[in-house]
């Protein structure tokens, strides 16, 4: 069994090779351009950007929204297949896990920037002020400061506590070969794990309860995000179903860049055993189900938007859908809600050459969702003179482009010093399908 | 310089259910200070050494009951003594809009205490322990299996408790010293 755990610890272990160091060159200039975009905010203001009277929410809150639809939809995916039974479960949910925390560390970039005086977002925390000032907790920004901060720790814990023991096995295998550096940095992290029966049991238990306690978390996170847009006055924002519009349609997002980085992943990392094809087949299936869910939020959208009595909400919505918004709104369907459904033909979900396309779409077609509510929401204002359009700046497209890098980046370090699927599960899996076959 | 204190034994297999057995018959034998160690989770292991996650659960749910109170108690404090509002004449306390805090951080807490309550209960993070010193025990973080029974067992002596577990066809038995 030990050429189980081999291949997934060598990928960890071994030098890099030319195109994983291409890679991290290209992401290290990606994230040169992030910080000259964030510096450009902090020296000069948030004028370097295009938002303006009635824009103020432009690509920060565009990419904000989608990032978090990106992790939401990761750790989704990581919590169900910890919560499923032993034996049907796999060993992809520790990348999805790593993607999700990635995604959430990008996100939680642009709220603070977004502030205006980023340096000062400690005022948001309750906490004895020489000003006396206290944050008002009626309001949707203490909400987000809240909500973002409860989902990097909670994801990262998540991550954090399935790790463990596979910290171990790195660090036994680093001490075998006599690197004892290595060993120390690992065993450090693996908090002296040594495999008593006694504390798998428990940490077992504590794996499981806290990927249960993800699931309210996620339906939050992003219900948070859409109360900012339903609590204002704004007719294509001021809606009870947002929240679950933005819920529902973030989905295809997270599972797309996860199923992308699955196929990336064990075509680069040779893992084809571990995330085998059942593991691909069924996140394509759940993409193929999310594009499907989407399709009803948007068919909900429409019945009941153009049923709705007043004349204002309806004018808006059809500015977005009929008007200058169509562009972004039917790619919006086109690419997360109706491209995803190739995937239910079998033939076309087992080939890395679809599904990595299809994938990557699905998070562009997210992401216009979010341009379609965010920026096309304000197509009609209240008054005919405020109605201008808005134009992203280079600053804000180095800035979406730079936490692409580095969500990029910090995948690329995870799948290199630490093992990218789960080991321990995946012994356990193959110990299973080894009785399995001696009783047959 | 005299020898270290022994610490207990070690038994080393190479099967889950041999090990599973070994945990049995050694309880069955009324050993009681006794530990098994697996590169994965072994549930039914753990069943017959009488461990019990449930606690977890209960610091989980004690930890996010606390968070709850004191965070819709802060918001209430906040809002009605510290820093109240008019906001269009409505009431300080408009408890409902407590209601999105107090939610993220029961569920922060029940999480963070779910780990910090693991590890407690383990008695992690403990860098160094005797059982590391056993002959091969890297491998039980890869595809080994071990019964350790500890010298402080009042029916351990060192030949006998050797005897006991020779009998349970282990790949090998090697004494465990506690430096």
């Amino acid at each position: 069994m030990s050429d189980i755990t081999a291949p997934v610890a060598e990928a960890a272990l071994r030098p890099g090779a030319w195109g994983f160091r291409i890679a991290v060159l290209l992401c290290a200039a990606g994230i040169l351009l992030l910080g000259i975009s964030v510096s450009a905010v902090l020296v000069a203001g948030i004028g370097v950007w295009g938002n303006n009277i009635p824009h103020v929410w432009g690509f920060d809150l565009i990419a904000y929204a989608w990032w978090i639809g990106i992790a939401n939809a990761a750790s989704l995916f990581a919590a169900i297949l910890v919560l499923r039974r032993h034996g049907l479960r796999t060993a992809v949910n520790r990348f999805a896990e790593a993607a999700a925390l990635a995604a959430i560390l990008a996100a939680a970039l642009y709220p603070i920037l977004h502030l205006g005086r980023p340096w000062l977002f400690h005022w948001t925390l309750a906490y004895p002020h020489r000003a006396g000032l206290w944050p008002q907790f009626g309001s949707p920004l203490v909400w987000d400061f809240w909500g973002i901060m409860s989902h990097v720790i909670v994801t990262s814990l998540f991550w954090f506590i399935g790790l463990i023991p596979d910290l171990a096995t790195m660090r036994d295998r680093a001490a075998a070969r006599g690197r004892i550096r290595a060993a120390r940095a690992y065993g450090l992290f693996a908090l002296g794990w040594r495999g008593s029966v006694t504390h798998w049991h428990r940490h077992q238990a504590a794996y499981r309860l806290v990927a249960a306690m993800v699931l309210p978390l996620l339906l939050w996170a992003q219900t948070v995000v859409a109360l900012e847009f339903a609590t204002t006055l704004v007719p294509a924002w001021h809606q009870a179903r947002l929240p679950l519009h933005v819920v529902v349609t973030g989905l295809p997002s997270g599972l797309g860049v996860v199923l992308a980085l699955a196929a990336v992943l064990r075509m680069a990392l040779s893992l084809e055993r571990f995330v085998d094809d059942a593991d691909m087949d069924l996140l394509a299936r759940l993409l193929a189900c999310a594009g499907l869910a989407a399709g009803l939020a948007y068919a909900h959208e429409l019945l009941v938007g153009f049923l709705e009595e007043d004349e204002t909400t309806r004018a808006a919505l059809s500015a977005r859908v009929l008007g200058a918004g169509a562009p972004a709104y039917w790619g919006a369907v086109l690419l997360g809600a109706l491209l995803p459904q190739v995937l239910w033909f079998a033939g076309l979900r087992s080939r890395a050459a679809v599904v990595v396309p299809v994938g990557i779409l699905a998070a562009a077609g997210v992401w216009l969702d979010r341009w379609s509510i965010v920026v096309d929401g304000l197509l009609r204002d209240h008054l005919p003179t405020m109605s201008r359009g808005y134009t992203p700046s280079p600053a804000e497209w180095g800035l979406l482009g730079g936490t692409v890098a580095l969500f990029a980046m910090v995948l690329l370090l995870f799948g290199r010093m630490i093992p990218a699927v789960s080991m321990f599960e995946t012994r356990h899996e193959e110990s299973e399908t080894e009785a399995e076959e001696e009783e047959r | 310089m005299s020898h270290p204190p022994p610490f207990g034994l070690m038994a080393e297999f190479d099967e889950a259910e041999t090990m599973t057995a070994a945990v049995r018959t050694a309880r069955a034998a009324g050993w009681t200070r006794l530990e098994a160690y697996s590169p994965y989770p072994v549930p039914e292991a753990a069943e017959a050494l009488g461990v019990s996650a449930a606690p977890v659960g209960y610091i989980a749910m004690a930890a996010a009951a606390a968070g709850a109170a004191i965070s819709a108690g802060a918001a209430w404090y906040v809002s009605v003594h510290l820093y109240p509002v008019n906001v269009g004449g409505r009431p300080p306390n408009a408890w409902p809009v407590f209601l999105p805090t107090t939610y993220l951080v029961a569920i922060l807490w029940a999480c963070a205490a779910a780990l910090i309550g693991m590890l407690a209960l383990n008695g992690l993070p403990r860098l160094h322990h005797p059982a590391f010193f056993a002959r091969g025990f890297h491998r039980a973080s890869e595809d080994r299996f071990f019964l350790f029974l500890s010298a402080e067992d009042p029916l351990y002596d060192e030949d006998g408790a050797a005897h006991f577990l020779r009998g349970l066809a282990p790949l090998r038995v090697s004494e465990v010293r506690s430096e």
